[in-house]
Parts: structure tokens; C-alpha cells; sequence
């Protein structure tokens, strides 16, 4: 879906400094939005308040805020599909590998 | 740099009104499970999504005595595989999912599922704003209404049964329909957390706050720091 909604909106994404989140993404704020999902899915309160602080000071509060809503949701999501077995069509699984190896998930356990 | 503290009074009604809703119905019956039993399920999700030094996924959370857990009202099986899927989902497999279904029916299974993601969701959250988690109801009496549709059926792109025709939608959306009230409270989150379903094909929607890009900026790093293949 990122590379497909960056593409539509003809910006550059890389999936391997999204993994490294090492920036370098053509996405506004994109540096401070994974700071904060990372920061987010953590156990470092301190690390967590200094991502969500700077990116409210850069983005606006209104950001952080859907921001938070996104990385709920993805909480979310990927417990239900792991808890249900989602899996993709073969042929879909396929046509994304190259997608899932730059993230590095092309081997975790929960690829079925 | 200043200390920005936020209220939930700055958070969209659409977004608070959604959790709202899936927190309260924590502790009412459901469609498989009590009230009692639900909010004593969520009590456990809670505690797996909030501990710094996690039980390890083989080890069942239910014979850890310091974890303190409350087990009056459903199984020790049943607290075990909300544990497992709160903190540990990307390890589950098919086998794992066949036995707990032999001590759980399938559509309670789901249920039970659907207990996680709204802890997990709504406690992430406020997590990521510092608004601290609500306390969860106490529970309402009542039976659960075990209503169970009448075209149920096994899905090729799930482990558990949903919604006939099976297949023809992606497998998360199928996912939850074998317990309809679950499966809308979920997606009534998701409308007001991430993208309306009926946007998602958008790749220009925005609320006028993140792009679209953006959002799935966040939804990939959170689904890769889970280990999400899916």
C-alpha cells in the first residue's frame, strides 16, 4: 500500500530506509512519522514522548494525533490478520516479494 | 524543545466515539463469551500488551504465578491464546490455531480475537498520546446470544470460518464476518482510525491532516516492527 500510494502521488519510496529507518524517504515529515511509529511500538517512554513531541512541534498536534490513530489501527490489524491466518493468494505473494525482502518480513513465521 | 501535553478533548469525536464504543462492549456479552468473561479476557490482553518483560510465546501465561491473572470466569486456554495473540501474534501457526480450537470453538475463537484488537488498538492509542488507558467497565450480566449465521463456511485465505462466498474479499476483511457484531465493531474502529472503507481505494484520500502516503508510511513501520508478513 506505501509503495502503491507513493507511486500514485509520484513520490519516491524506499522500503529498505523505511525498515532502517534511516529517512530518506521523498514523504513529508517522513523522518519524524517513523521515529514515532517506532518510538510507539517500544517500551521507552522517554524515546516515545521526544518522537511525539518533535513531531507535533514539526507537523501539528492534528498529525501526531492521526498518526497515532494509523499506528492504533496497524496494532490492530495485525493481530487480527495473525490470530486468523489471513494469507495472501499465491500469485499476490509473488508479485510482492521483492516488497516483503526490502522490509525484511520475507522470512518471519508469520509468511503462510 | 517544549513539553506538548495532550488531552482527549483534541482527538476527533468520530475516533473517540468508536473506541468508546468497542471499550464498553469489553465488558457486555458477546456473541460466544460473557460479559465477565470478556472483561476478564481483555484484563489479560492488557497485561500482555503493557508488560516490559513479556512471558515467551511457548510458555503458557496461565501457569505463571506472578503474573497474577484473573481466571474466574473462562478457561486457562482461553487466557493462554489471548496472551499469545496480544503479544506474541506473529508467532502463531496453523498448528497452534488447531489445537486451541479443540478446547475453543472456532467462532468463539474469533471472538476472542476480535477482545485483543480492540485492547490492542485502543491502548496503543493512548499510549502514543500519553492519555493514559480507561479503566475497563465492570461487567454486565447476561447470556452471550450465541447467534451463529447460517452460512458459515471454511475460507482458504483464513484459518477460520467465515461469511460464504468465502474468498472473494481480501483475508482480513473476511476475517471476523463469522461474528458479525465483532466484525463491525472492528471495522468501525478502523473507518475512524485509519482509512473508510469505502476511500480505500483512494490513493489521494486525506483527512486534511496526514496524506495518504504518509499513512501507509506509519502502517508499514508499526506492521514490519510486528513482523507482519500479511
Amino acid at each position: 500500500m506505501l509503495s502503491w500510494s507513493g507511486t500514485e502521488q509520484g513520490l519516491e519510496i524506499s522500503l529498505e530506509k523505511v525498515k532502517n529507518t534511516t529517512g530518506g524517504v521523498d514523504v513529508s515529515f517522513a523522518r519524524e512519522l517513523v521515529d514515532f511509529a517506532t518510538a510507539a511500538t517500544e517500551f521507552d517512554k522517554a524515546a516515545l514522548t521526544a518522537a511525539r513531541n518533535n513531531l507535533i512541534n514539526i507537523a501539528g498536534l492534528a498529525v501526531a494525533i492521526d498518526a497515532s490513530a494509523v499506528i492504533a489501527n496497524f496494532e490492530m490489524m495485525t493481530r487480527l490478520a495473525d490470530s486468523t491466518g489471513a494469507r495472501m493468494q499465491t500469485e499476490v505473494v509473488q508479485d510482492r516479494l521483492a516488497v516483503a525482502t526490502a522490509m525484511g518480513v520475507d522470512n518471519v513465521i508469520s509468511r503462510r | 524543545m517544549s513539553l506538548i501535553n495532550v488531552s482527549i478533548s483534541d482527538v476527533r469525536a468520530d475516533l473517540i466515539f468508536a473506541h468508546e464504543q468497542a471499550w464498553s462492549a469489553l465488558s457486555q456479552p458477546g456473541t460466544w463469551w460473557s460479559g465477565a468473561q470478556r472483561r476478564e479476557l481483555a484484563h489479560t490482553a492488557l497485561l500482555a500488551v503493557s508488560e516490559n518483560e513479556p512471558s515467551p510465546p511457548w510458555v503458557a501465561v496461565s501457569t505463571v504465578a506472578d503474573k497474577n491473572l484473573q481466571i474466574h470466569f473462562a478457561s486457562s486456554a482461553a487466557h493462554d491464546a489471548v496472551y499469545r495473540i496480544a503479544r506474541h501474534a506473529a508467532t502463531l501457526t496453523r498448528d497452534w490455531y488447531q489445537r486451541i480450537t479443540q478446547e475453543i470453538e472456532p467462532l468463539a475463537f474469533i471472538e476472542l480475537c476480535g477482545v485483543v484488537c480492540t485492547v490492542a488498538t485502543v491502548s496503543a492509542f493512548r499510549r502514543a498520546l500519553d492519555l493514559g488507558i480507561p479503566e475497563l467497565e465492570p461487567a454486565t450480566g447476561g447470556e452471550p446470544s450465541r447467534i451463529k449465521p447460517a452460512n458459515v463456511v471454511d475460507a482458504t485465505l483464513n484459518w477460520v470460518p467465515v461469511i460464504a462466498p468465502a474468498d472473494e474479499n481480501a483475508a482480513v476483511v473476511q476475517a471476523f464476518t463469522a461474528v458479525p457484531e465483532t466484525n463491525r465493531v472492528i471495522w468501525a474502529m478502523a473507518d475512524a482510525q485509519y482509512i473508510p472503507d469505502k476511500e480505500m481505494v483512494d490513493p489521494h484520500w486525506t483527512r486534511g491532516t496526514l496524506s495518504r502516503v504518509q499513512m501507509e508510511l506509519v502502517a508499514t513501520r508499526v506492521s514490519q516492527q510486528r513482523e507482519c508478513f500479511y
